[in-house]
Order: C-alpha cells, then sequence, then structure tokens
C-alpha cells in the first residue's frame, strides 16, 4: 500500500499516544505529532513511532485542551500535511470537527480502518444504527479522521528512535470558555468493552428486583452485566455505562450471554464481535435467535434459575 | 433567549432492510425526526421556560421536510416557529455541508443566543454538524453538553467526558451539543400536535441563504456487515434436559 507523504497524529492527552502513532504509522511515511502533555510524553511519543512532536505544552484549568485549537490549525496550515488524525474522544471529536471546518472539510469519523488511497484516505463507519458499514472517502487536500480504538496494534516503545521534538508557542484563542470546577462521574465506571465475558437483559425483564438473579447468574460465571437502551435509558434500570450496541458500548468478549432480549439490530451491532453467543428467550420467533450458537426457547424466569443451580452445584 | 434548534430526518431504523447483495434500502421506510434531536428541542423549551425567550427550529434538507406531519412533529414539541432549507440536491450530504448551510440559514435568520443541536444524527451518527456549525459562525461551541443553567446572560453547563464531568461558565452566543441523558423529551398531546399544524413555517431555497453546496467525502460504499457464523443450536423448552445441555456449551466456553 502506498503511504501519504506526511500526516499529523493529534495526542490531546498522554494515553491516546501509542494509538495515534500507532495509526499514523500505517498510512504516513512521516508521522508527526501535535502533542498536549509533558516533555516525557514528547518522548514516548518518539519511542512509539512519532518522527517529529511539535511539543505545546501542557494542558492546564486555564489554558484547556480545546484552547490549543489555534494553534494547531495555524502548525497545520503551515505544515500541510496530507491527513490529520484525532483519536474519538469527546474532546478530539470536536477538535477534530472544529479544524475540519476551518479547513472546509468534512471528519472521516470513528474510522475502524484505515486505507490510503492517491493522496487521500478512506475509512469505514458503521451508520444506521450500526446496521451497515460506510466506507468513504476524503475530497480534498487534508483528509481529517477520528480513530475509533483498536483500529492499529501500538508498537513496542523503542527508546532508541530518534526523533525531533519542536517547541511550539502557544496561539492565544479568541474565545474561551471557563472551567469552574471537573466533577467526578456519578455512576459506576465500567469498563464492559474489555469484559470477556458479559450477560445481557432486555424488556423480558419485568421488574429491576429482577435483576438480582442476573447478577448473581454473572457472579457465578465471573461476567459483567450489560442491558439494551431501553433498560438503561428508559427504565434506568442500570447506568448508561452499560448498555450494549448504537451509541452505547460495542462488545468483544468471548461469551456473550442475552436474557429477555428481543436481538434488534441496534443492541446487536455491539454484540457481533462476541465468540460465542447463548440466548434465552420465550419467544421461538425473537430474531436474536439468528445470531445463537446456543439458545433455550422458554421463560426467563424458568430457565435462568435452572441454569444457575447447575454453577450452584459444580 | 432566542434559540434556535436544528434536527434532521432520518429513516425509521426498523424499516431497514437489508438485500441479498448487502445493501441498504431505505425505499419502505418511515421518516421521522432523529432521536437525538428531540433531545436538543427539550432543552431549549427548558430553558425558555426558565429564562424567557423564543424557539426556532431549523433544518436544511429536500422537499420531505416539508411534509405537513413531520412539520407538525416538531412544532408539536413546543417551538414557536420553523425555518427549513430545501432543495432536491440537500440529500446524504455530508457533515462540513449540513453546517455550512445551517451557518448560512442562522446569519439570515439573524438574532440568537444560543443553539442546541443533539449529540449527533440518529442515522450517521457522526457528531460532528454542531461543532462545524458553531466554527464557522466563529462563536463559543461545545459538545457532549449534559445539563444546562442560565445564570445571568450567560450560561453554566456541564459537560461529560469520557472519565470526569466540567462544570464551564460561557458566553453567549454558543452552540451546544447535547447528549441524551440531559432530559426526557415530553410527549405532545393532542392539543400541542394541533397547536404545531398552526405555527409559522419559513421555507428558503439555496440562493436564498446565498449558500453553495460542493462535496467534501466521497461515499464509496454502503453495505451491511458479513455476519459471523453461528451455531444455531437452539432447545426448546428449559427442561432439565436442555438446561444441563446449555450448561455443558457454557462450561466448555468458560474452560
Amino acid at each position: 500500500m502506498s503511504l501519504l507523504d506526511k500526516v499529523f497524529v493529534v495526542a490531546e492527552n498522554a494515553s491516546v499516544i501509542d494509538e495515534v502513532c500507532a495509526a499514523g504509522r500505517t498510512c504516513g511515511q512521516k508521522v508527526e505529532m501535535v502533542l498536549i502533555g509533558s516533555q516525557e510524553d514528547a518522548k514516548r511519543a518518539i519511542s512509539v513511532g512519532a518522527d517529529k512532536v511539535y511539543y505545546l505544552g501542557e494542558a492546564t484549568v486555564e489554558k484547556r485542551v480545546e484552547d490549543f485549537l489555534p494553534t494547531i490549525a495555524a502548525l497545520s496550515d503551515q505544515e500541510k500535511p496530507a491527513a490529520i488524525i484525532f483519536r474519538t474522544t469527546v474532546r478530539g471529536r470536536l477538535m477534530a470537527a472544529r479544524l475540519a471546518a476551518v479547513l472546509g472539510t468534512n471528519v472521516l469519523t470513528d474510522a475502524s480502518s484505515l486505507q490510503v488511497d492517491g493522496t487521500a484516505l478512506i475509512s469505514k463507519k458503521r451508520v444506521y444504527g450500526g446496521a451497515a458499514l460506510r466506507e468513504e472517502k476524503a475530497v480534498g487536500p487534508v483528509s481529517v479522521v477520528c480513530i475509533s480504538p483498536g483500529i492499529a496494534a501500538p508498537l513496542e516503545a523503542d527508546s532508541s528512535r530518534e526523533g525531533e521534538i519542536i517547541e511550539v508557542a502557544f496561539i492565544e484563542p479568541t474565545r474561551k470558555v471557563k472551567c469552574i470546577e471537573t466533577k467526578a462521574k456519578v455512576g459506576e465506571q465500567v469498563n464492559l468493552p474489555a469484559a470477556k465475558r458479559v450477560i445481557c437483559v432486555g424488556r423480558g425483564m419485568e421488574a429491576q428486583d429482577d435483576l438480582n438473579m442476573i447478577y448473581e447468574l454473572a457472579s457465578l460465571l465471573g461476567a459483567e452485566v450489560g442491558c439494551t437502551r431501553p433498560i438503561a435509558e428508559g427504565e434506568h434500570w442500570m447506568s448508561k455505562e452499560r448498555y450494549v450496541g448504537v451509541s452505547g458500548v460495542m462488545l468483544k468478549p468471548e461469551l456473550y450471554i442475552g436474557v429477555g432480549i428481543s436481538g434488534q439490530i441496534q443492541h446487536m451491532v455491539g454484540t457481533d464481535q462476541a465468540s460465542t453467543i447463548v440466548v434465552i428467550n420465550n419467544d421461538k420467533k425473537a430474531p436474536i435467535f439468528q445470531y445463537a450458537d446456543y439458545g433455550i426457547v422458554d421463560d426467563l424466569y424458568t430457565a435462568v434459575p435452572a441454569l444457575m443451580q447447575k454453577f450452584k452445584n459444580q | 433567549m432566542n434559540i434556535i434548534v436544528c434536527y434532521k430526518l432520518v429513516p425509521e431504523e426498523q424499516d431497514l432492510v437489508v438485500n441479498s447483495d448487502r445493501s441498504i434500502s431505505w425505499d419502505k421506510a418511515e421518516w421521522k425526526i432523529g432521536s437525538y434531536d428531540l433531545n436538543a428541542v427539550e432543552a431549549a423549551m427548558e430553558l425558555v421556560e426558565s429564562a424567557g425567550g423564543k424557539v426556532t427550529v431549523l433544518s436544511v434538507g429536500n422537499s420531505r421536510l416539508e411534509n405537513a406531519k413531520l412539520k407538525k412533529a416538531i412544532l408539536s414539541r413546543g417551538p414557536e416557529e420553523l425555518v427549513t432549507v430545501v432543495d432536491d440536491d440537500l440529500v446524504d450530504l455530508d457533515g462540513h455541508n449540513t453546517a455550512k448551510l445551517l451557518a448560512a440559514a442562522v446569519n439570515k435568520i439573524g438574532a440568537y443566543d444560543v443553539i442546541l443541536c443533539g449529540e449527533g444524527s440518529a442515522d450517521i451518527y457522526a457528531q460532528q454538524v454542531g461543532s462545524q456549525l458553531g466554527e464557522l459562525l466563529g462563536i463559543t461551541v461545545l459538545n457532549a453538553v449534559s445539563k444546562i443553567t442560565p445564570q445571568g446572560d450567560r450560561l453554566v453547563v456541564e459537560r461529560t467526558l469520557e472519565d470526569e464531568v466540567e462544570v464551564l461558565e460561557i458566553d453567549l452566543p454558543a452552540v451546544l451539543s447535547v447528549t441524551t441523558d440531559i432530559n426526557v423529551p415530553r410527549i405532545p398531546t393532542p392539543k400541542d400536535i394541533l397547536a404545531g399544524g398552526k405555527k409559522p413555517a419559513t421555507k428558503w431555497g439555496l440562493a436564498d441563504v446565498g449558500a453553495e453546496i460542493a462535496a467534501t467525502v466521497e461515499y464509496l460504499s454502503t453495505l451491511a456487515p458479513e455476519q459471523r457464523e453461528r451455531k444455531h443450536i437452539i432447545l426448546e423448552g428449559a427442561s432439565e434436559e436442555n438446561i444441563s445441555k446449555l450448561y455443558e456449551f457454557i462450561r466448555q466456553e468458560l474452560a
């Protein structure tokens, strides 16, 4: 595959350095990082694949991450990279969109793959609630991209790699937002995408208290518990962090068990990377059975306690 | 406070048909207002209910926007006025061009303090139109806004990041894209729907807003993903025998 001459990868904080560098290496001859972080982070960036680091300094309460946008825009105007790659985060999305607006282009968002075509990038993203994959190509002199996690395997850190670190002066933005405080996120921190085993529940559950038997089964199996969107956003029986599917969590477990879930595409797109899918549902015609490796057609209130008993007896 | 809320018409996802060549067909689909945009409308209504003002809804697209039922559907949720930019070419518009047209329409509308957008469009969900719009207008812009509180001539907003919540004070005008958990959109009563049909609606063409469109992205293909092969071992009834089999299956997977 041919490579673009020069790509910018933007790290708005240290946690995305490895990923954006790896993504940059798949499509650029020269990978140049625009870094908001520490000097240590700049060295790290070079060790994992950056040829050059434009070092913007660290973000503070007065100098928020987004305040660096005019600096990044001026830098890209000066250096004219063929592509600018951000990581898909809340801040990454905002900055990519704002930069694209300045550059007069669209952002290839949520890119799950990247490919070079001539002087532009082609990306794939899920559309229509995840029901389809769209392949799209940037038109114009610069491709702006937001990459999804896992798009390229990070390079092994190698401290013998060489690269240049260039300090870049901060350009004061004309508009500023004042940060009064930051608060801890309410609700629990769960990491469903990393879970190896997940039990998900849907509308088949009749009451919130009935979730207890699901939690009990989950603890027997060493599984995390997730749900469909109506359970989180309609019933508020679980936190938003636990709903699986479109605009929620995309799972990659070894084992997924769907209980009382009909199998709407909006949920199932979050499960299709599961190695094994087990289904418990009383409706034989429920679409979820089309995705099942193993299934039981019966009332979940009969099947779940019976299954649980087996695991208790083992 | 003058508020403009942007919305998009999207096909009902339940009506999606996947053809045998994995292409997608919306030929039989009903159209509706994007579900995420309803949160933006509700946030706007709550703002004017507490701080006073007027809500205008704005969309760009093809003649489907003129469908009386869909116009009523958005206006029945409380906004006073509807503005649309309609042209037959405005189909599958990319995010940049959408933002450009919205910016042109906003400038023609003139007076505004806040522009609200949903988290993303319910069909493509690229979550960038609001952010591009703010930048094109040259005003403050934020995404992931999960709470809005008026404070004098400013707003205090909460913005939900991956691991924390920022509490921010912003000057107006501003464009804010709101999350789905900012509110629960109210359901219009029959009276609201009746009233919605009587509210003023303005339709502009591309020439009226003085905007031109030029694609910034090329769609190469849109296909349903290939389905993974599954075993499809389905047992009917939670008999002792079937539960034992299922237990063995799961145990093997856990091993």
